[in-house]
């Protein structure tokens, strides 16, 4: 066990990956993280508008995980206080910064999900600003518990095409996970 | 009416909504877990607000460096409220959109809204050091 510890280190450093967490995760864990990134960043001197870039995918990615993950702490299942859990990569590769994240949904969410992000991938960013924009008018997605957008907003971000990928787990699960660049 | 004033968090902006002077000012970033928690009382306060005004002239001042896609749409849906005000009542309300000049997402949000409002004085303002 603890040789696979600085196994996972130099795997994550061989990636450029300055940032990984994995388990539950609430919005008190965003912000202290968030801000820790910041601060690195900044002391790397970063610019402000990077820095924020990178931080906005980082909340939208987290945020994600918080709403829809579909690995919940058994003990905390129900109402307030509800733990989900996933995983966040943050790294630095070829003179981009990047961020992951990974969590379990549910097999029949997959299909939904898949055809979302290929449409997504599909579009220019001038269409993503109109779909934005176009979405935003909207009442959110009734399975939506944020505003639906942030798929959206991380595609027009991104400075390469979103990748991402659903490997069944049971059948009950499946793991999805998503990249994107700035 | 009684001014609307709520302390910003680390997640949520500092509302600070005048009736006197009538200006209205949110400021800070804007990205919590539940959007809908922070914005409810601030449009029930806004609702009760835009029935009672005349003809007075209203400033909207917004420095919201960083904010999430929930918080965009209820965004929307505040400059949306105040649009409606202009056009079915009168009113007189200019929306200042401030920025710093380095924060080009926040310039671009700012330059999207203002696209989207047709009847609403909306302002691009670059924030001095």
């Amino acid at each position: 066990m603890l040789e696979n510890i600085y196994y996972l280190k130099t795997e994550l450093d061989t990636q450029g990956i300055f940032f990984c967490f994995s388990g539950p995760i609430s919005q008190t864990l965003l912000m202290e993280i968030g801000e820790t990134l910041r601060n690195k960043m900044h002391q790397e001197k970063t610019s402000p508008s990077t820095i924020l870039k990178v931080f906005a995918m980082f909340v939208e990615q987290a945020q994600n995980i918080i709403h829809y993950s579909a690995e919940i702490v058994p003990e905390a299942k129900a109402g307030k206080g509800e733990l989900r859990n996933g995983i966040l990569v943050v790294g630095y590769e070829n003179g981009h910064y990047y961020v992951v994240c990974g969590n379990m949904i549910e097999n029949t969410d997959v299909s939904f999900l898949r055809e979302q992000l290929i449409q997504l991938t599909n579009m220019s960013k001038d269409e993503l600003k109109v779909y934005y924009k176009e979405q935003r008018r909207k009442a959110p997605h009734e399975k939506s518990k944020g505003a639906g957008l942030g798929f959206i907003e991380l595609a027009r971000r991104s400075v390469t095409p979103l990748k991402f990928d659903f490997r069944k787990i049971d059948e009950k699960f499946a793991f999805f996970s998503f990249r994107t660049e700035i | 009416m009684d001014n609307l004033k709520i302390k910003a968090t680390k997640h949520t902006p500092s509302i600070n909504f005048d009736t006197e002077k009538n200006i209205l000012v949110l400021k800070g970033e804007c990205y919590p877990e539940n959007i809908s928690e922070f914005s409810t009382p601030i449009f029930s306060w806004l609702t009760d607000y835009l029935k009672q005004l005349t003809n007075e002239v209203v400033i909207v001042n917004l420095e919201i460096s960083y904010f999430n896609s929930s918080t965009s749409r209820m965004l929307l849906e505040f400059f949306l409220k105040l649009e409606d005000g202009v056009v079915k009542n009168g009113n007189n309300i200019t929306v200042n959109w401030l920025y710093d000049e380095d924060n080009d997402s926040a310039e671009e949000f700012g330059e999207e809204f203002e696209e989207d409002l047709d009847s609403l004085p909306f302002n691009l303002v670059v924030k001095e050091d």
